[in-house]
């Protein structure tokens, strides 16, 4: 069985000020089906622009990026965005709601754009809302939920279209440590279902107790890759 | 995405900016009024010309006057029999009607009914031939008998007339009935301006009605040519008319044999002509309005740009966090796309009200006017609107001001879809 995500010889180079700027540089990493893969290092690694790439909200400038056998790097905008509505499942440190749209609306914005009807959206949307422990919060606007309930909410709105990766960037980063620590509970929750995470943090402790493997990275490129302590 | 979706976004996304939707509509309203104002007016006049002059054919008619003095000319051309033989000998002319106005008739009185009436001396057979439409009777022979226009009955109801006190009354059938008519004679052969008349009157009866037509010929009344030259008190034969209508055969002849008659040394005008000065006239006002109409849509084409470029700059995050979760750049582009449409629908809707009561208001004032010219002249007055609004204008308006929004939406749109996603999401 192949992996969910292989990545092989990604380079991003970003040009600043006229200058080019290596942020990864030949970055190979697998993940297979079901890990919860953790991607640490100080700001400015490239953890996040590793993570963004394989989201496909980036585009490397070189090497290949393949997520369940697509190669992403023969996609245009449009098929891009079909790649991201399929098979990707977005959490963010700021949690990233409309702030306009109920706790509902939110979590259907993805089956809306892939065209699902109001039916099956209100039902698939009312489920993952309850899968996170929301079911009662259903149709609160995110200024009326806490931190972690927001957080939740994008959880419920990541996960809704069953993709097949869930990428988080620092999803405990703006979480007090209690809160923080629910929310990777339910990622463990979640992985025990079957889902695969590849998760970016700073923070050591948060990466111990999810992850299957840590990936460090440093000035862009891998630099040691440890077991985790779950599996 | 599908349709209802897309209009639940599009919907949601400008009732959170009521207050600016209503500000940025208000340019479409003024530039849609305008244009729908000066296209309701075109239509308008076209059909009131129609209905005023076309109701007897009168778009084949030519309406010749005496001859006038005009450059290289000495002498006014007369109007006489050898006249209308030339004029009847013309291409495209089907028929040649000369007209003798009855001068010196005073009140007409039918029992208690009096009333006043312009009353025309007419060859009968062309008559018919230029499309007056008999409703009952049959057409004068003699010079007692007299054919009436479809208004007079009702007019001699109405107690139109100095004594005419009997208003209210039932309109009389009148086929059949002796007519009293008042000539007055003034002396020939006296200087003295302060000479009074002599009255004298004849009986006359009314042997037909006529079918409603224009509203002269509906409260006129025809007796045959000689009795109206008899009337007159020309003696003799070669007598010179004051007009004479000419019918040709096509609508599009009337231009050509106007030419020929004006060459000639007539005056001439016909529906055609009428409606060519009226045209000009009103070509200014609808220029005027065309103007106002074309910069205030190009401001509100500005407008909604700007709106939907600051609103698209407000929401950029929000179209980041679309994108992320799927949003292709079409979708984005659609939403945005009909936001601005709707803008330029509310703003068509609110100018099609607008100028619908606005064109109903100017048409009850023109009506009024029209009325107070020729009140009580009973029921033969017509129905004028200058502005007329036809469905299809109601249409074409918020279509077009549908697609000045659209367009105007375009830039923005492509901005907002074209957005790198990672920029969008940094975006505060």
């Amino acid at each position: 069985m192949t992996n969910a995500v292989e990545v092989s010889g990604l380079t991003r180079e970003y040009i600043m000020g006229g200058q080019p700027l290596q942020v990864l540089r030949g970055v190979d990493l697998s993940i297979e089906h079901g890990e919860i893969v953790c991607v640490m290092g100080p700001s400015g690694s490239g953890k996040s622009t590793l993570l963004n790439i394989v989201g496909g909200l980036d585009r490397p400038t070189a090497g290949a990026v393949v997520v369940e056998g697509e190669d992403l790097a023969v996609m245009d905008d449009e098929r891009l965005a079909v790649y991201r509505r399929r098979q990707v499942g977005f959490v963010f440190q700021s949690f990233n709601l409309i702030p306009t749209m109920t706790a509902r609306r939110n979590v259907e914005l993805p089956l809306l754009f892939a065209g699902a009807s109001a039916a099956e959206r209100g039902e698939r949307a009312a489920a993952a809302l309850e899968s996170v422990g929301l079911g009662a919060r259903i149709d609160h606007r995110p200024t009326e939920l806490s931190g972690g309930e927001q957080q939740r909410v994008a959880i419920a709105r990541a996960v809704v279209g069953e993709p097949a990766i869930m990428l988080a960037d620092e999803p405990t980063g703006n979480l007090d440590t209690t809160t923080g620590g629910e929310i990777l509970a339910l990622i463990r929750e979640m992985n025990a279902a079957g889902r695969t995470f590849l998760i970016t943090t700073h923070d050591r402790a948060v990466a111990e107790s999810v992850a299957d493997r840590i990936v460090h990275i440093v000035d862009g490129a891998i630099e040691r890759i440890e077991q985790g302590g779950t599996s | 995405m599908r349709f209802r979706d897309l209009a639940y976004l599009v919907v949601s996304n400008l009732a959170r900016m009521k207050l600016r939707l209503v500000l940025t509509s208000l340019g479409v309203v003024i530039g849609t009024s305008a244009i729908v104002l000066m296209l309701s007016l075109g239509i308008g006049l076209q059909r009131n010309i129609t209905a005023e002059l076309g109701q007897i054919g009168a778009a084949t008619h030519i309406n010749v006057m005496g001859g006038v003095f005009g450059p290289g000319m000495n002498e006014p051309k007369p109007l006489d029999d050898r006249a209308i033989r030339e004029m009847e000998s013309l291409e495209h002319v089907d028929a040649v009607m000369p007209a003798v106005s009855v001068t010196n008739i005073g009140d007409v009185s039918y029992k208690r009914y009096t009333t006043f009436l312009m009353v025309q001396g007419v060859p009968m057979e062309p008559f018919q031939r230029l499309g007056y439409e008999i409703e009952a009777g049959r057409l004068p022979r003699n010079d007692k008998e007299i054919l009436l226009g479809a208004a007079v009955p009702a007019s001699f109801a109405a107690g139109f007339g100095p004594q005419g006190a009997v208003g209210g009354s039932p309109t009389p059938d009148l086929i059949g009935k002796r007519l009293d008519v008042t000539f007055f004679e003034y002396p020939s052969d006296t200087a003295d301006p302060m000479a009074m008349p002599t009255e004298s009157t004849r009986r006359l009866t009314v042997v037909g009605l006529l079918a409603p037509s224009d509203m002269q010929t509906d409260q006129s009344a025809f007796v045959t040519l000689e009795a109206a030259l008899e009337f007159n008190g020309v003696t003799q034969r070669r007598a010179t008319y004051e007009s004479v209508i000419v019918k040709v055969d096509l609508p599009a002849s009337v231009a050509d044999v106007e030419k020929v008659l004006t060459d000639q040394g007539y005056y001439t005008f016909s529906a055609r002509s009428i409606q060519q000065s009226l045209n000009a006239t009103f070509l200014i006002v609808q220029a005027v309005l065309g103007a106002l109409g074309a910069i205030a849509m190009l401001v509100a084409a500005l407008g909604i740009a700007n709106t939907m470029t600051m609103s698209i700059y407000e929401r950029t995050r929000e179209i980041g966090i679309m994108k992320a979760v799927g949003a292709s750049n079409r979708q984005i582009k659609r939403v945005f796309l009909g936001e601005a449409a709707i803008i330029g629908v509310l703003g068509g809707s609110g100018g099609l009200l607008f100028s619908i009561s606005g064109a109903a208001l100017a048409n009850l004032f023109v009506a009024s006017m029209i009325e107070a010219q020729t009140s009580g002249a009973g029921g033969g007055a017509t129905q004028s609107s200058f502005f007329h609004i036809p469905p299809s204008l109601a249409l074409f308006a918020i279509a077009f001001a549908a697609g000045v929004g659209l367009l105007s939406g375009v830039l923005p749109a492509m901005r907002a879809a074209n957005l790198d996603p990672l920029t969008a999401l940094r975006h505060e």
